[in-house]
C-alpha cells in the first residue's frame, strides 16, 4: 500500500515535469528577469547595465507621457468593458430570453469575424474609415456630413481601435455568455412564468446571479485579452499617436523595449501590468474557480 | 509492466543515439568532400512585394557563379526596426548573420553596440588593389554611412529621397502651373487655390515613424537638425519652416495631417493634389492612380536651396571568422556591380549608390521609363546624411516625432521645438 502510494506520487511528479519545465523556462524565469531588469538602465545589448534603483518605477508615475498612457489604459478598459462585455451580454440575454427562433444563425453570424486576423481587421477598418477618401466618408459626404479626422484625436482613435477589437471579440464573448445563459435550469424560468414574475426581475434576480461565473470569466478576459488585442490596431494604424493619445500600457511597453531599447522603463511598465493582471486573476480564481469547487 | 517500460526506454535511447551518430558522420563526410564551401547569411528587409524577388535573383546568381560560397538570404519583417530587433537577439545568442542591411537612422546605435568589420578594414585584409571603396563611391555618398566619429561603418546600398508627387490632371483643372511648385510658398499658394475651388486638400507630407520628410523642410529653409553633436532644429529657420507647415494644416486647412498609409491613399484616390513622400512610393503610386501623375524635386523656401536627407540603408559585415568575412566581402562587391544594382533598383525603387551604376545605360533607360525617379536621382548629389544623434539616437528620433505630433495638433511651434531640442541635448 505504502509502496503504491509512493509510486503514484513519483508518477505524478514525472507527468507534471514537462509542463512545469516549460512554464518555468518560458514564464517564471522571464518574469523574474524582467523584475531584475526593471532596476537597471540598459539598451538590451550593451555589456554593462547601470543600476538605477527605483527610478524606472518613479518615472512611470511622474513622467507626463506615462501618466497619459496610464489614463488611456483606463479609458480603454472602460470602453472595452462596454463594447465587449456589456453589449454582448445584453444581446445574449435578448437572444436567449426574448427571441424564440434563429438562435443558431445568430451565433454563427456574430462568430464569423473572430476567425479573421486582427491585422486584416485593422487594415480593413482604416480603409473603410479613412476620413478623406474612404467609403464611409464618401457616403457621409453624399448626405452632407463629414467624417472627423479621427486619427488626429486620441479619444476618437481609441474609440475606433476599440470598435475594431469589438468586431473581433464580440462573437466569441457572445457565444460564451449565451452558452452560460442556456445552462440555467429551464424549470427555474418556467416556475417564474407560473408565478408571473416580471421578466426584468427574473433576469436581475435569477439569471444574472446564476450566470455569474461565466460572466466574470468573460469580464476578466475582456480586460486582459482586450488590452492585448488593441495592440495590433494601434501598431497598424496610429503607432500610439497623436502624441501617445491612443497608446496604452502594453503598446508603450513595446515602444520602450523594442523601438527605443529602454529596457528598464519597459520592464517597470511590464511589472506594473503584471501586478494589475495578477490582481484580476486572483479575483477570477476566487469568484469563478472557487465557486465551481463548491459545487463539486 | 516496469520491465517493459525499461526496455522501451533503452530501445528508444539507443535508436536516437545511433541516429545522431549517423547524421554527425554524414555531415562530417559532406564537409570533407567540399571543404572550401563557406556558408554566409544575408539579412535584408525586402518583402516579396518590396524587392524580395530581386534579392532572391541576386543571391541565386551569386551562388551559381561562386562555387565556394553559399549565401542564404533571410527576410526580416517590419523594415530596419524589425531587423534591428532580430539582430539584438542574434547577438545575445552569439549566432550573428554575416552581411546585414542597416537603416541610416540606426548608424550610431549599430556602431556603438555591435561588432562589425569596417569596409576599409575588409579592403585592407582581402584586396590586393586597395581602391575599391574610393573608386566605386563618391566621397559624398560615403558620408551617408559614417557614424558620429566619421568612421565608415558600412557601404551605402539603397538610397532614396523625398520627392513631390502631383496630380497633373487636378492641377491643370484648377489652373495651377507645376513650375510654381519649386518653392514651398508656391506649394502653399497652389494648395489654397485647390482647396477654395474644389474643397480637396492641397498637400500631404508623409508622417511615418520618423521625421525624415519634416527634416527636409527645416533643411530647405537654411536650418540644420544637428550641429557638432547637438540638436539645433529649434533655430529661427526651423521654427519658421514648422510654423509654415502648421499654418497649412491648422489655419488654412490646406494640408492634410494623417498617418502615412492613409495620406498616400488619399493622394492616389484623388482627394489630395500634392504628396511629399519617398521616391520608394513611385511604383505604388504609378500603379494605383487613374489620373496623370508626375514628380518633381523637393521644394525649398524662397531664398534657400533645396536640401533633403537621404533614406535607405547600408550593407555592413557582421561576420566573425576570417573566412566568413572574406566571403561576405566578396558577396558585397558582387552586390555593387552595375548589373546587380540595376536589378536591385528595378525591384525596389531605390536609387543605386555607385557612380557607374547611376551612369550605366541600363539605369538610364530605366529612368526614361520611370520619369518619377528622375527628380530623386538628381537630388542625390546635394542630399545630406540622415541625422543620427551620437547618444540615445533612437530616443532623439522619438522626441522629434513627438514634437511633430504636438505641433500638428496645434501646440506652440517655438516652445515645442525648443523643449524637444533641450530634451535631446540633455542626453548628448
Amino acid at each position: 500500500m505504502h509502496n503504491n502510494d509512493h509510486k503514484r506520487k513519483l508518477l505524478v511528479t514525472v507527468y507534471l515535469l514537462p509542463t512545469v519545465a516549460i512554464l518555468f523556462i518560458f514564464m517564471v524565469i522571464p518574469i523574474i528577469y524582467t523584475f531584475y531588469l526593471s532596476f537597471f538602465d540598459w539598451n538590451l545589448i550593451a555589456p554593462t547595465k547601470k543600476f538605477v534603483g527605483l527610478e524606472n518605477y518613479i518615472t512611470i508615475f511622474t513622467d507626463s507621457v506615462n501618466r497619459k498612457v496610464l489614463l488611456n489604459t483606463v479609458f480603454y478598459i472602460v470602453l472595452l468593458l462596454a463594447l465587449n462585455f456589456i453589449l454582448p451580454y445584453f444581446i445574449a440575454i435578448v437572444v436567449q430570453f426574448f427571441i424564440g427562433k434563429m438562435k443558431g444563425p445568430y451565433k454563427v453570424i456574430f462568430f464569423i469575424p473572430s476567425i479573421f486576423s486582427l491585422v486584416v481587421g485593422a487594415m480593413l477598418f482604416s480603409w473603410i474609415m479613412n476620413p478623406v477618401s474612404g467609403p464611409l466618408a464618401i457616403v457621409m459626404k453624399m448626405v452632407g456630413f463629414s467624417l472627423p479626422n479621427w486619427t488626429n484625436s486620441g479619444g476618437m482613435a481609441i474609440v475606433i481601435i476599440c470598435l475594431i477589437t469589438n468586431w473581433k471579440v464580440f462573437g466569441y464573448n457572445f457565444v460564451l455568455l449565451l452558452t452560460g445563459l442556456g445552462a440555467i435550469p429551464k424549470n427555474l424560468i418556467d416556475a417564474t412564468k407560473i408565478d408571473r414574475i416580471p421578466k426584468w426581475r427574473v433576469i436581475w434576480n435569477i439569471v444574472l446571479p446564476l450566470n455569474k461565473s461565466i460572466a466574470l470569466y468573460v469580464l476578466i478576459l475582456t480586460i486582459v485579452q482586450g488590452l492585448q488585442f488593441v495592440f495590433t490596431p494601434i501598431s497598424v494604424i496610429t503607432q500610439g499617436g497623436p502624441y501617445y493619445g491612443s497608446s496604452n500600457i502594453l503598446y508603450h511597453t513595446y515602444l520602450n523595449a523594442f523601438v527605443l531599447y529602454k529596457t528598464g522603463n519597459a520592464s517597470a511598465l511590464a511589472m506594473l501590468t503584471f501586478i494589475i493582471f495578477l490582481v484580476l486573476l486572483y479575483a477570477e480564481m476566487k469568484f469563478v474557480e472557487g465557486k465551481s469547487n463548491n459545487y463539486a | 509492466m516496469e520491465m517493459k517500460k525499461a526496455i522501451w526506454i533503452v530501445v528508444a535511447t539507443s535508436v536516437s543515439v545511433v541516429a545522431l551518430g549517423y547524421s554527425a558522420l554524414t555531415k562530417a563526410s559532406a564537409s570533407r568532400s567540399n571543404k572550401k564551401v563557406v556558408k554566409i547569411s544575408y539579412w535584408h528587409v525586402n518583402a516579396q512585394t518590396q524587392g524580395g524577388q530581386s534579392v532572391e535573383t541576386l543571391v541565386k546568381d551569386f551562388n551559381r557563379t561562386h562555387k565556394y560560397i553559399k549565401v542564404t538570404a533571410k527576410y526580416n519583417p517590419n523594415m530596419y526596426q524589425g531587423l534591428m530587433q532580430n539582430l539584438q537577439s542574434a547577438q545575445a545568442s552569439g549566432k550573428v548573420p554575416d552581411v546585414v542591411q542597416i537603416g541610416w537612422a540606426y548608424t550610431n546605435y549599430f556602431a556603438d553596440n555591435f561588432k562589425y568589420l569596417a569596409p576599409a578594414n575588409a579592403q585592407k585584409k582581402f584586396d590586393t588593389k586597395k581602391s575599391f571603396i574610393n573608386t566605386t563611391f563618391t566621397k559624398h555618398t560615403l558620408s551617408f554611412a559614417e557614424d558620429d566619429k566619421r568612421n565608415l561603418v558600412g557601404l551605402p546600398y539603397s538610397l532614396s529621397t523625398p520627392v513631390l508627387y502631383y496630380n497633373k490632371t487636378m492641377l491643370s483643372k484648377y489652373g495651377v502651373d507645376p513650375q510654381t511648385l519649386s518653392t514651398w510658398e508656391g506649394v502653399s499658394a497652389a494648395a489654397k487655390k485647390i482647396k477654395e475651388a474644389s474643397g480637396n486638400y492641397g498637400l500631404y507630407i508623409q508622417e511615418p515613424g520618423d521625421t525624415w520628410a519634416q527634416q527636409s523642410l527645416i533643411l530647405s529653409n537654411g536650418g540644420s537638425i544637428e550641429k557638432k553633436g547637438k540638436a539645433s532644429f529649434a533655430s529661427s529657420a526651423g521654427v519658421k519652416a514648422y510654423q509654415f507647415y502648421q499654418d497649412m494644416v491648422n489655419k488654412d486647412k490646406t494640408a492634410l495631417h494623417t498617418p502615412w498609409a492613409q495620406g498616400v491613399d488619399d493622394f492616389v484616390n484623388g482627394n489630395v493634389a500634392i504628396a511629399y513622400t519617398t521616391v520608394a512610393q513611385a511604383s505604388h503610386i504609378k500603379q494605383s492612380v487613374n489620373f496623370d501623375v508626375a514628380a518633381s524635386v523637393a521644394p525649398h523656401f524662397e531664398g534657400h536651396k533645396s536640401v533633403v536627407p537621404v533614406g535607405g540603408s547600408m550593407l555592413t559585415i557582421t561576420a566573425r571568422s576570417i573566412t566568413q568575412q572574406k566571403a561576405a566581402w566578396t558577396f558585397e562587391k558582387y552586390m555593387y556591380t552595375n548589373n546587380s544594382l540595376v536589378t536591385w533598383s528595378k525591384g525596389t525603387g531605390y536609387l543605386p549608390p555607385t557612380k557607374s551604376a547611376l551612369k550605366s545605360e541600363a539605369f538610364k533607360s530605366y529612368l526614361t521609363e520611370n520619369p518619377m525617379l528622375k527628380p530623386a536621382s538628381s537630388q542625390l548629389t546635394t542630399a545630406v546624411a540622415w541625422t543620427s544623434f551620437p547618444k540615445s539616437g533612437l530616443d532623439a528620433e522619438q522626441t522629434m516625432i513627438d514634437a511633430r505630433d504636438k505641433i500638428l495638433s496645434g501646440s506652440d511651434v517655438k516652445s515645442t521645438l525648443k523643449d524637444a531640442q533641450e530634451k535631446i541635448n540633455a542626453q548628448q
